[in-house]
C-alpha cells in the first residue's frame, strides 16, 4: 500500500467535495445546519392543552373553578361549548384535547356539602398527551377544592418522595435531545460517502481507476480520508453550535468527545462501505441507508423511547446500529462529564463496527478488482 | 400526449424492474421497516431500569419495590449496597433511575410525630424518561399511601369528583398512536425518494439530452417520472395500511376511500418536492442528500414528536406549508376517529393547495433548467 496513492485518492476526493458548494455545504456544513432546525422545535417545554367547557352552571363558584383549571397554564380554554356535540367536534378534528362539562348545582351541591360530579373528556389517541391531560386535571381539580375552602385539608400519612434529577435538574427537552440528534445529523458525511463510491461504479468512471496502479486499500482509506476529515469538520460544528448557540452544558472533555466523534464516523462510514460494495446504484445506496440510519435513529436508536423499551427484534436492531452508541456516548459526554472508562462498551462497539466494515469491504473490493 | 408520457412511464418502469435489488427494496423494505418501528414505539416509554437501594429491609419496602415491578413503566432490574454503586449504574447507563429507603422507612410511616421519605435519584440526560420515571414512583407512592388512609378508615374524598371518560382510545394504546404516524413517515420516504432522483440521474448519465431532444413537452417529462412514483408510494401505503390493521390491530373506522384519496393527494405533495430537488440539483449525490434534509425537517415539523400548538406562532407557520403535519392529523382522524371528510377538510384542502403551488413551481424549475 503506497502512502502516495493513498493521498492522492484522497486529494481527488477532496477536490470533489470543494468543486461544488453545495456539496460542501450538504458534506461539511448541514448536520450543524440541521441540528439548528431540528433542535429548535424542542425548545419549548410548554405543554399547554386546549380545552372546551361546557358550563352548565354559570355560577360564581363554576367559574372559579375553570379559572383555577387555567391559572398555571396547563390548560387554555380554546371554546365554551353548549353540547356534547359541539365538544365532540372539537375532539375529533383535533382542536381541543379535552372537555370538561360541570354539570348544574354545581355550587349548590358544593355549598351544601354534597360531593359532585365533574365530567372530562379526554381524546385517548396520543396516550402520553392523554394521560397528561387526565393527571394534570386532577391536579387542578384538587386545588380548586382547597383553595374554594370546600375540602377540609387531609394530613396525607403517606410517604414523602424526595427526588433528585442528575444531568439536567429541570428535565429540559432541549438539553438532552440536542446531544441526542447529534448522531443522527452527523450521519450526512457517512451518507455522502456511500454515495460517492456508488456513483464512480454508475458512471464508469470506475473502470478508469481500474486501469491506474491504484490498489483497493489504497481507494478505500483515501476515500475515507478525505469524508472522514470533513466529518470531523462537521462534528466540531455542530459541538460550537450546541454549546455556543443552543448553551446545552458540556461537562466532558473536547478531545474525549472529538475522538470519539471519529470513532462514531469510522462505525458509520463502515457501514457505507459495505453498502456500497453491494449496489450498482446510488439510487439503491440511497434507499439502503435511509433505511439504515435515518428512519431507526430517529426512532429505534433511543433518541426518544428508549432501547430498552424496545422488543427483542427492536433490540437487536438497536445495537447493530452505530447511531444508538452515539446517542449514549454523546448524551453522556455532555451531560454526564465521563471519561472514556464508563462509555468502554459503546466505545468498542463503534470500533468494532468500523473494523468489520472497513475488513470486509476491503476483502470484497479485493475480489471485485481481480 | 397521454401516449408519450405512458411511454416514457413503461421506459422508467424497465429501468426501475432491471435493477432486481432496488425492485425488492422498494417493496419490502417499507414492510420490514414498519415492523421493526412497530416493535420499537409501540410500548411507548415502559420498561425503564430500575435500581434499589433497601436501607430499611422490611415489609413496607418490599411491597414498595413489588409495586414498582408491577407498573409497566418500570422494571426493577438491580439491588444495590450503597449509594456508590447506584451511582455507577446510572453514571454508565444501565440503570435509568434509582430508589433509596432509607433505614427507619417502616416505622416511621407507623409513628404519626414523623413524616416517611423515600429518595429518588433519576437520570434526566433523557428528559422524557426522566418525567416518566418520575411520574411513575410518585403514583406507586400515592397509591400506597391512599391505602392506608382508607385501611385507617379515613375517606379521603375530594368534594368534587373527577369522572373522565377517555373517547377513540380508551385503553391507551400506543400503537394507535405511533403506527399510522409510520405509515405516513415511509410512504412518505418512498415517494420522495423515487421522484428526487428520476431527473438528476438522466442529468448526470447524460441521457437527459436524448429525453429534451425527444418530442416530449415539460409537463409530459415531468409526469413520466412522477406517475412511477406515484405507483410506488400508493402500492407501498396499501401494503403497509393492510399489515397495519390486520396485524397490528389498529382499527379503519373511517371512510377507505376518504384516506386512499387523502393519501394520493400527499404522495403528490411530496413528489412535487422530489421533483423539484431533482430539478435543482446537479449530481445524484446532491438529490439525495437534499432529500435528507428535507425529510428531517419535515419530520420534525410533523407534531409527531412535539405538538405543533405548542410552538412559537412562526414555527407553527412552517407547519402549516409541510404536507406531512397535515397529513398525520388527517390518518390518525380518519383511521382512529373515524372522522368524515367534515372533520379533515381543512387539512384536505391544504394538501390540495400545497400539492397545486409544489407542481407548478416544480414544472417551472425543470423548464428553467432545461432551456
Amino acid at each position: 500500500m503506497s502512502i502516495h496513492r493513498t493521498l492522492a485518492i484522497a486529494g481527488k476526493e477532496f477536490r470533489h467535495i470543494f468543486r461544488d458548494l453545495r456539496t460542501f455545504f450538504l458534506v461539511t456544513i448541514s448536520p450543524a445546519f440541521l441540528l439548528l432546525t431540528l433542535s429548535y422545535i424542542f425548545a419549548l417545554d410548554v405543554q399547554q392543552s386546549e380545552l372546551a367547557v361546557w358550563d352548565l352552571d354559570g355560577s360564581a363558584l363554576s367559574r372559579q373553578y375553570v379559572a383555577v383549571l387555567t391559572a398555571d397554564g396547563d390548560f387554555h380554554i380554546h371554546q365554551w361549548v353548549s353540547s356534547y356535540d359541539e365538544m365532540e367536534q372539537l375532539l375529533l378534528n383535533g382542536t381541543a384535547s379535552g372537555g370538561v362539562v360541570i354539570p348544574a348545582g354545581f355550587e349548590a351541591g358544593l355549598r351544601a356539602g354534597q360531593p359532585v360530579r365533574v365530567q372530562a373528556v379526554v381524546d385517548g389517541v396520543d396516550p402520553i398527551s392523554a394521560r397528561q391531560v387526565v393527571f394534570n386535571l386532577g391536579q387542578r381539580t384538587a386545588a380548586f377544592a382547597v383553595q374554594s375552602g370546600t375540602q377540609p385539608i387531609v394530613s396525607a400519612g403517606g410517604i414523602e418522595l424526595r427526588s433528585v434529577v442528575w444531568y439536567n435538574p429541570t428535565l429540559q427537552s432541549l438539553i438532552s435531545m440536542v446531544p441526542g440528534l447529534m448522531p443522527i445529523v452527523l450521519c450526512m458525511p457517512a451518507l455522502a460517502l456511500a454515495l460517492a463510491l456508488a456513483r464512480e461504479k454508475e458512471t464508469g468512471s470506475f473502470e478508469g481507476l481500474i486501469a491506474t496502479p491504484v490498489r483497493g486499500p489504497e481507494y478505500l482509506v483515501g476515500k475515507l480520508i478525505a469524508y472522514v476529515s470533513n466529518g470531523m469538520v462537521a462534528v466540531l460544528l455542530s459541538w460550537l453550535m450546541a454549546v455556543l448557540y443552543f448553551r446545552v452544558p458540556f461537562r466532558g472533555s473536547l478531545s474525549l468527545f472529538l475522538l470519539l466523534g471519529a470513532d462514531y464516523l469510522l462505525a458509520s462510514m463502515g457501514f457505507s462501505l459495505l453498502i456500497a460494495n453491494f449496489v450498482r446504484s446510488q439510487q439503491t445506496a440511497m434507499f439502503l441507508v435511509l433505511m439504515v440510519f435515518f428512519i431507526p435513529g430517529f426512532f429505534v436508536a433511543g433518541l426518544i423511547t428508549p432501547v430498552s423499551s424496545g422488543g427483542l427484534g427492536s433490540k437487536l436492531v438497536a445495537y447493530a446500529l452505530p447511531a444508538s452508541h452515539f446517542i449514549t456516548i454523546s448524551r453522556a459526554v455532555f451531560l454526564k462529564g465521563v471519561g472514556l472508562v464508563p462509555l468502554a462498551v459503546p466505545t468498542l462497539a463503534l470500533l468494532g463496527m468500523g473494523a468489520v466494515g472497513l475488513g470486509g469491504s476491503l476483502l470484497m473490493f479485493r475480489k471485485r478488482l481481480g | 400526449m397521454a401516449l408519450r408520457v405512458l411511454n416514457l412511464v413503461g421506459k422508467e418502469i424497465i429501468q426501475f424492474a432491471r435493477d432486481r435489488l432496488l425492485t425488492a427494496f422498494l417493496f419490502l423494505l417499507p414492510l420490514l421497516q414498519l415492523l421493526l418501528l412497530a416493535q420499537a414505539t409501540g410500548q411507548g416509554i415502559t420498561n425503564l431500569r430500575v435500581a434499589v437501594l433497601d436501607l430499611d429491609r422490611s415489609a413496607v419496602t418490599r411491597r414498595l419495590t413489588a409495586e414498582m415491578d408491577n407498573r409497566d413503566e418500570l422494571v426493577v432490574r438491580y439491588f444495590v449496597r450503597d449509594e456508590d454503586e447506584l451511582r455507577t449504574l446510572i453514571e454508565t447507563g444501565r440503570a435509568d433511575a434509582g430508589v433509596i429507603f432509607p433505614q427507619g422507612l417502616a416505622a416511621d410511616l407507623f409513628d404519626p410525630a414523623r413524616t416517611a421519605q423515600v429518595r429518588m435519584v433519576v437520570d434526566g440526560s433523557n428528559s422524557l424518561v426522566g418525567s416518566v420515571a418520575l411520574s411513575a414512583v410518585g403514583a406507586v407512592l400515592t397509591d400506597y399511601g391512599g391505602e392506608r388512609l382508607s385501611e385507617r378508615g379515613i375517606v379521603a374524598q375530594s368534594p368534587v369528583e373527577l369522572r373522565v371518560t377517555t373517547y377513540y382510545n380508551p385503553t391507551y394504546n400506543t400503537r394507535v398512536f405511533s403506527i399510522p404516524a409510520q405509515v405516513g413517515f415511509i410512504t412518505y420516504q418512498i415517494s420522495l425518494a423515487v421522484a428526487s432522483l428520476g431527473l438528476a440521474r438522466e442529468r448526470e448519465l447524460g441521457t437527459l439530452e436524448q429525453l429534451i431532444v425527444a418530442p416530449l413537452g415539460r409537463l409530459e417529462l415531468v409526469l413520466g417520472k412522477a406517475i412511477p412514483a406515484l405507483v410506488i408510494g400508493a402500492v407501498n401505503f396499501l401494503l403497509m395500511l393492510a399489515v397495519t390493521i390486520h396485524v397490528f390491530g389498529v382499527p379503519l373506522r373511517g371512510s377507505f376511500a376518504l384516506l386512499f384519496g387523502i393519501t394520493l393527494l400527499f404522495i403528490v405533495c411530496e413528489i412535487g418536492w422530489g421533483v423539484l430537488i431533482s430539478a435543482l440539483s446537479r449530481t445524484q449525490q446532491q438529490a439525495i442528500l437534499f432529500v435528507f434534509i428535507l425529510a428531517m425537517v419535515d419530520i420534525t415539523f410533523s407534531g409527531y414528536l412535539v405538538p405543533i400548538q405548542n410552538l412559537p406562532l412562526a414555527l407553527q407557520l412552517i407547519a402549516q406549508a409541510v404536507p406531512m403535519y397535515h397529513y398525520l392529523v388527517v390518518i390518525r382522524t380518519v383511521m382512529v376517529k373515524g372522522g368524515t371528510l367534515a372533520a379533515v377538510w381543512p387539512h384536505a384542502l391544504a394538501l390540495l393547495g400545497l400539492g397545486a403551488a409544489i407542481l407548478t413551481i416544480s414544472v417551472r424549475g425543470v423548464s428553467r433548467k432545461l432551456d
